[in-house]
């Protein structure tokens, strides 16, 4: 059976795109993904990251504190104001990344059996890394990932058709 | 910039994420030094001698944002 995505799955991987481009990113990163989830309005991913008290913003600023961190750990500091920004193509197409590769085939294992890949089973993509930006991030803004995982299959059992 | 300090016994957790984070950086700094560089008049051949890449390497990878960009670019 040919998994297909629901319209809110594939709003969030487009939006995602539009977010690896505003961090100067090349490629989609998991985080890109999980960035985008806290913008899909009506969806359950933004849902389950909101009663986390996971917003876009906070999502950003523990994204910024886990890159400041992990740089420090090497010695270098960023300055306060964030890096200068390069001009972008605006042609350019943005290709996922191995870790945004991973979410996506964490997504469809995740809706196995089911009719279509929602938001949920991508947030179950992110969720399931064991390492990286994203954990790392998640654990800076004090945030159980194991939780967020339950509370992520829970919404999406209640939200079953 | 505080003073160069890698910690050869840091956890391998975060010596990993130090490793992915300086790629990001280093990509991003190569992003804004050779815009500065095109827009100061520099060629790709004096650009991709100073990053010890080929020219063809960095012409495909930032010509055309620049030429997006508006950059006057030399041809040699």
């Amino acid at each position: 059976m040919v998994l297909r995505f629901a319209e809110h799955a594939r709003a969030i991987v487009r939006q995602a795109e539009q977010e690896a481009e505003e961090a100067g990113s090349p490629v989609i990163e998991a985080e890109h993904l999980l960035l985008a989830m806290t913008g899909e309005h009506g969806s359950e991913a933004r849902d389950v990251l909101a009663s986390a008290g996971l917003d876009r913003d906070g999502l950003r600023a523990a994204l910024d504190r886990e890159f400041r961190q992990s740089l420090s750990a090497a010695g270098v500091t960023l300055p306060a104001g964030g890096l200068p920004r390069a001009s972008g193509d605006p042609a350019r197409q943005a290709h996922l990344a191995a870790s945004g590769k991973v979410v996506l085939e964490r997504a469809v294992k995740a809706a196995a059996g089911q009719r279509q890949i929602r938001p949920g089973h991508l947030l179950l993509g992110v969720l399931g890394a064991q390492a990286g930006t994203v954990p790392r991030a998640l654990a800076l803004a004090g945030v159980d990932q194991a939780c967020l995982a339950a509370r992520a299959r829970q919404a999406l059992e209640r939200g079953r058709p | 910039m505080d003073v160069m300090e890698i910690r050869p016994d840091a956890d391998p957790a975060d010596a990993l994420a130090a490793v992915a984070a300086l790629r990001r950086l280093a990509d991003q700094l190569e992003d804004v030094a050779v815009e500065r560089a095109m827009r100061a008049g520099w060629g790709w051949p004096q650009v991709a001698e100073a990053l010890g890449v080929t020219r063809q390497a960095v012409h495909k990878k930032h010509a055309r944002r620049l030429i997006a960009a508006g950059v006057t670019l030399r041809r040699r």
